[in-house]
């Protein structure tokens, strides 16, 4: 449980700092309004919104790697599911990055998001699965 | 054992899915071009092809008279010409960066038009435009933008894997309607040398041996190069030959890595069990019974390890596929499922062989030693 632990606060760290460096906001591209003003693109909206999964992730992890308790495991697992879940909708289908695919964001954040989220997914998984093979042994 | 099997099917799917990917791409490229010969001004070559291939865009003109010299060559079925052109870069008059305009002639073009009757019933009006597969039109807006004009996306042809898919498509009357109104709408206007051309397409009559047309064009029309089908994107082919051999050596050098390593790991975990081993023989096991039951238990373990091995490596593939595209300069479009089933099942069974053959000696050693020996402490 450990490993599946430091897993899944390592893929948090990744969810969390990768939009920071890739988003189109960090290459100095935003819309320009007709007043003038600037805002950000929505693959900047994303990786904010990462940041409100990857927090909980991040102590999941912990928690993790803390527990020893097959019920709590479990309880985790499926937490760290729905979790990953969300890592991958948010830059696809819940606010998206840009439609271009020469933007950094469509061609590198995107993709290490939506396979941190499935690695995520993986892992919680393999604990829940793990939680249930254990219990399931004879005393 | 299984990290191993990850590591070899892992690798010889991505050898696959590269050299497929790659192959597939320039191939549809070519079909999508639709010429037996591409005539270029001479020394363009690489340029022209580096524009289709990865859609950077590059200007190059000669002579619209060498039209007329080059259709009239013998052999020659249909001569189209084109003009290559690209958006501005950073500018508010274009809603695409940097992207390459292709302006072909409707009335004797052979590949765009034909594809356009049969894709939306006929050819395209003045101020519309087909684009490649990334082509779209900007949210929030109703057309695209270029140099201040606003162009319609009338369709997208099927995707390349290459910079044919980030092009776009327009006729020659669109282009310089385009060019005549930039003086005053865009930034920096668009400027179409007077009388100039960038290529001739050119179909030939069936039968045609194409390099002696390339020939007696070369002997015609001085200051032009023919590219041949077969030889188009040549330099790409090449690159990927001298990446072909690169990425065998790592290959070879990884299965040879791996299969001592398995034999290693598995003579160490059978020794351990050696005693065990031993008793099932001692009970009456036979020596093939023990030795199946070993081999069955690596090939298992090469199952499991191939299968992550090749899903991790597909996943990345496409999920990446644009940025491995970017980064390696090389065109690259996934293979159907299909094709892609079989190279899967490629890269299993290499990992199989892999694993079982290297773990068939300490397996037969193993299986092969005397219960009381193996047995003992």
């Amino acid at each position: 449980m450990k490993i599946i632990g430091v897993v899944l606060i390592v893929l948090a760290l990744v969810a969390a700092i990768v939009p920071m460096f890739t988003d189109c906001q960090s290459q100095g591209k935003s819309i320009v309004l007709e007043n003038g003003k600037t805002v950000a693109m929505k693959c900047h909206w994303s990786g904010r919104a990462e940041l409100v999964v990857a927090v909980p992730l991040f102590v999941l992890g912990i928690l993790f790697m803390v527990n020893s308790n097959l019920l709590v495991i479990r309880n985790l697992s499926i937490l760290g599911i729905v979790l990953g879940i969300f890592i991958i909708l948010i830059p696809t289908t819940l606010i998206g990055v840009c439609i271009n695919a020469e933007m950094l964001c469509n061609s590198v954040m995107r993709p290490i998001l939506i396979l941190s989220g499935i690695l995520v997914v993986v892992a919680s998984s393999i604990g829940l699965w793990i939680s249930f093979k254990t219990q399931a042994k004879p005393v | 054992m299984a990290i191993c099997a990850f590591l070899v099917a892992g690798f010889a799917i991505a050898i696959m899915l590269i050299l497929r990917g790659t192959e597939n791409s320039l191939r549809l490229a070519n079909d999508r071009l639709g010429a037996d010969i591409i005539v270029v001004p001479v020394g363009t070559t690489t340029k022209v092809e580096t524009a289709l291939l990865m859609g950077n865009p590059t200007e190059v003109w000669m002579p619209e008279s060498n039209l007329a010299t080059i259709a009239a060559v013998p052999g020659v079925a249909a001569a189209s010409p084109q003009l290559y052109l690209s958006t501005l870069n950073n500018a508010a008059c274009c809603s695409v960066a940097s992207m390459f305009l292709v302006a072909y002639d409707p009335t004797t073009d052979f590949t765009i038009e034909p594809w356009l009757n049969k894709t939306i019933g006929r050819g395209l009006k003045l101020g519309e435009v087909v684009g490649g597969t990334h082509v779209f039109v900007p949210e929030g807006e109703q057309n695209i933008k270029i140099y201040g004009y606003f162009v319609t996306l009338k369709a997208n042809i099927e995707p390349t894997g290459t910079g044919l898919d980030q092009s776009m498509f327009l006729t020659l009357e669109t282009a310089r309607d385009i060019a005549r109104l930039s003086t005053e709408l865009a930034e920096k206007p668009l400027i179409i040398p007077e009388k100039s051309i960038s290529a001739v397409l050119l179909r030939l009559e069936p039968g045609t041996d194409p390099m002696t047309v390339s020939a007696e064009i070369i002997r015609r029309v001085p200051g032009v190069t023919p590219i041949t089908s077969p030889n188009m994107f040549q330099a790409y082919r090449q690159q990927m030959t001298g990446l072909l051999a690169s990425i065998l050596l790592v290959l070879g050098i990884t299965l040879v890595l791996s299969g001592l390593l398995i034999a290693l790991v598995f003579s160490m975990a059978a020794n351990e069990r050696r005693r065990e081993l031993g008793v099932l023989r001692a009970m009456g096991a036979t020596r093939n019974f023990v030795l199946r039951s070993l081999l069955l238990e690596a090939s298992i373990l090469a199952l499991e390890g191939g299968l992550a091995g090749i899903s991790f490596t597909i996943l990345v593939f496409f999920l990446f596929r644009n940025l491995i595209m970017r980064s390696f300069g090389f065109p690259f479009l996934l293979p159907n499922p299909g094709l892609l089933l079989i190279e899967i099942t490629v890269g299993l069974v290499l990992a199989l062989a892999c694993v079982t053959i290297a773990a068939m000696i300490p397996a037969y050693r193993i299986s092969h030693m005397e219960p009381a020996l193996a047995m003992r402490e």
